[in-house]
């Protein structure tokens, strides 16, 4: 057991920072907030190009899709790393994480040709079309619907609470093509084709985030179906696992800690119970980011990754919840105007227990599967 | 990184799991406060297992591993001090170690081999005759005991105090992580076996999920104990000593909370690992202690 990083993770941690430090613009600060909204979803087009140019986009990936097969440890930094300078990677995180591998594993050879490169060379912005209005935490009773028509499916339906939407250029939808569990597939859906409406909701998490998707006959060709028809569970359940630990949140919750504290320390006021607090939030996030290791590490050398997983997303939620409360309790005017960073953190955090799932699912799991106990009946 | 455990780790965690496997069980005829495991100290002793922390090939990291690994047990015995911080002392002095923090009673000071004084900022290092310690009864379940004043003291050094301060709260933690699955575990078998309402109690999701924040908790301060004892950094063993007495807070609550009157009972163990988890709390300045060393080692650049 070794707890310390080798030279060539150093090495490569000190170079991602270097591209942040020159690529970031200085008003990035005041770009950071939103991470759907209108100017950071163009910026991200831009940085991620710079990105993809210096090889940092998609490092472990395979050669043939412009990665280097880098390891887990790699990307793992890279995301730490992005994510705790505000993402400038928008949206595009999701295709480098989870999108990007999803179609390498289930996607048609065309679905391969047309899909991945975009998103390697950092162009693209997907969307995730799961939520809908009555199918949150009990998503297998969704109702989209997609009916054969020919070689044709024709979709109707609404999904909620769609990051990214307003920019994406195409939409990882989960709809219905027959009754029950088994009757869910998935489509990769070009966002343009006729029958699309996307609404923005407005919200406290920032400009441009969340939307309502109507689909009104939409018509794809049957070819845009990823994997079998009723096979989206299995691919969707992969995805997901990608996904819960695949923002590491701790890591912007920890530098914003420490942002926060220095506000505190520079007009004297750390001290007594706001060091108290700040303690608890540190050590939460030293726990969340080891836990987020030890799936890392899983990935890694190959382990498959178990409930340890669902932990260490919960694990993820405590901290951020501890961070968020030091910051409204003790900076309360970087919520006002006082500091855009902290800010835009805010706002981010306030969705840790809810966005790619809520957080009690991931509770259900861990009783379960890590405790081993007794089901709830259903 | 990498959280795979080397051959000697593995090959430790098995003898260790041996060793322990005749002391899984409460003895059934034992209805007192604190189960002491003279068998299992001896055995520890026996096997030099109280000095891995010293073998090259197993070091501080393998150390708090066998002291989390034996906290399962119901019965104690003073190890994690002499496993981590026995270590750190200048020259040899005798195990077992008993920490007396500002006077109070301290665990195993009755039958210590040294005592480590505690004073504010300073500490002492001081070997008890027989007439200098004495038994103190307690509800806490390790063998609790107070100096009698009067005891020749080696003053320890600005650096010494703060090295001992670190790998003590290193220890704390490595402990603290053990008590907690071990608590943690005994609850769950209550809840898997006792029904009402006609299904288990473990099936309820009021219960499930304040379970799964436990374990959650617990698994935190396993991994920040192991690191600090891998890293040996004194923000490392802060943070692990805070998040310890913290989850064990809010832990102890939760379980009894589980057990009902049964966790009342000294038929039942779970008192012995939840009234272990109590003595820890209060210790090396409880958690506004761990806060501020916290906020030395891990805040001192934010300005």
């Amino acid at each position: 057991m070794e707890f310390d990083w080798d030279a060539e993770q150093r090495t490569f941690r000190s170079t991602v920072r270097g591209f942040l430090e020159a690529y970031l613009p200085d008003d990035w600060e005041s770009l950071a907030h939103g991470p759907g909204s209108a100017s950071q979803s163009a910026f991200s087009k831009k940085f991620c190009g710079q990105l993809s140019r210096a090889g940092l986009l998609v490092p472990h990936w395979p050669k043939r899709w412009g990665g280097r097969e880098a390891d887990a440890w790699t990307s793992f930094i890279l995301a730490e790393e992005m994510w705790a300078a505000g993402e400038p990677r928008g949206g595009q995180y999701m295709n480098v994480n989870w999108i990007g591998p999803t179609l390498m594993r289930f996607g048609s050879e065309e679905q391969q040709e047309r899909y991945i490169p975009p998103m390697a060379r950092g162009e693209t912005i997907w969307c995730q079309g799961f939520s809908e209005p009555e199918a949150g935490s009990d998503l297998a009773s969704l109702r989209t619907r997609a009916d054969r028509d020919g070689d044709h499916y024709i979709i109707n339906g609404q999904k909620i609470w769609t990051s990214y939407a307003g920019d994406a250029d195409t939409c990882f939808l989960l709809a219905r093509t027959s009754p029950g569990k088994t009757g869910l597939s998935i489509f990769l859906l070009p966002m343009d084709t006729p029958g699309i409406t996307v609404r923005q909701i407005p919200s406290i998490i920032g400009e441009g985030d969340i939307h309502e998707v109507f689909f009104d006959d939409v018509r794809v060709p049957a070819s845009a179906m990823l994997g079998a028809e009723g096979q989206a569970w299995e691919i969707a359940r992969t995805s997901l696992s990608l996904e819960r630990v695949g923002i590491p949140r701790f890591a912007l919750a920890s530098r914003m800690l420490g942002r926060a504290v220095t506000t505190l320390q520079q007009s004297g006021r750390f001290r007594g119970g706001a060091i108290d607090q700040a303690a608890r939030a540190r050590a939460a996030c030293e726990a969340a980011r080891l836990y987020s290791y030890q799936i890392v590490d899983q990935r890694r050398h190959g382990t498959p990754t178990g409930p340890e997983a669902s932990a260490a997303r919960y694990a993820t939620v405590m901290a951020e919840r501890l961070v968020g409360d030091f910051v409204v309790e003790q900076v309360p005017e970087a919520l006002s105007g006082g500091d855009p960073m902290l800010l835009a953190h805010h706002q981010r955090a306030i969705v840790a227990g809810i966005a790619s799932g809520a957080a009690e699912i991931q509770l259900n799991l861990i009783a379960t599967e890590l405790l081993r106990l007794p089901r709830e009946p259903r | 990184m990498d959280f795979t455990l080397t051959a000697d780790q593995s090959a430790l965690a098995s003898a260790l799991d041996r060793l322990a496997t005749p002391f899984e069980t409460k003895p059934t005829d034992f209805h007192g406060f604190a189960l002491f495991g003279a068998r299992l100290e001896q055995e520890l002793e026996d096997g030099q297992y109280f000095d891995i922390a010293q073998v090259p090939e197993l070091g501080p990291l393998s150390a708090a591993m066998a002291v989390e690994r034996l906290a399962w047990l119901p019965c104690t015995a003073e190890i994690a001090l002499s496993m981590l911080v026995r270590p750190q002392l200048p020259g040899d002095w005798p195990r077992p170690l008993a920490v007396v923090e500002n006077g109070r009673p301290g665990r195993f000071v009755a039958t210590a081999g040294t005592v480590l004084l505690i004073d504010g900022e300073r500490m002492a290092l001081a070997k008890p005759a027989a007439g200098d310690v004495e038994a103190a009864e307690s509800l806490l379940a390790y063998p609790m005991g107070r100096l009698r004043s009067g005891v020749a003291v080696h003053p320890l050094s600005d650096s010494e105090t703060v090295n001992l301060r670190k790998w003590l709260r290193i220890a704390l933690a490595a402990e603290a992580s053990g008590l907690l699955q071990a608590a943690i575990a005994s609850a769950v078998e209550h809840l898997s076996l006792r029904k009402q309402f006609g299904r288990p109690l473990g099936s309820f999701q009021a219960l499930r999920h304040r379970m799964a924040e436990c374990a959650v908790l617990a698994g935190g301060v396993r991994w920040l104990a192991l690191k600090a004892a891998a890293t040996a950094a004194e923000g490392d063993a802060a943070l692990a000593a805070l998040h310890a007495q913290e989850s064990a807070t809010r832990v102890v609550y939760d379980l009894h909370q589980m057990l009902g009157a049964m966790g009342m009972t000294l038929e039942h163990p779970l008192h012995l690992w939840t009234y272990r988890l109590k003595a820890l709390l209060s210790e090396l300045g409880g958690r506004s202690g761990q806060a501020s060393a916290v906020a030395r080692h891990c805040f001192a650049n934010a300005a």
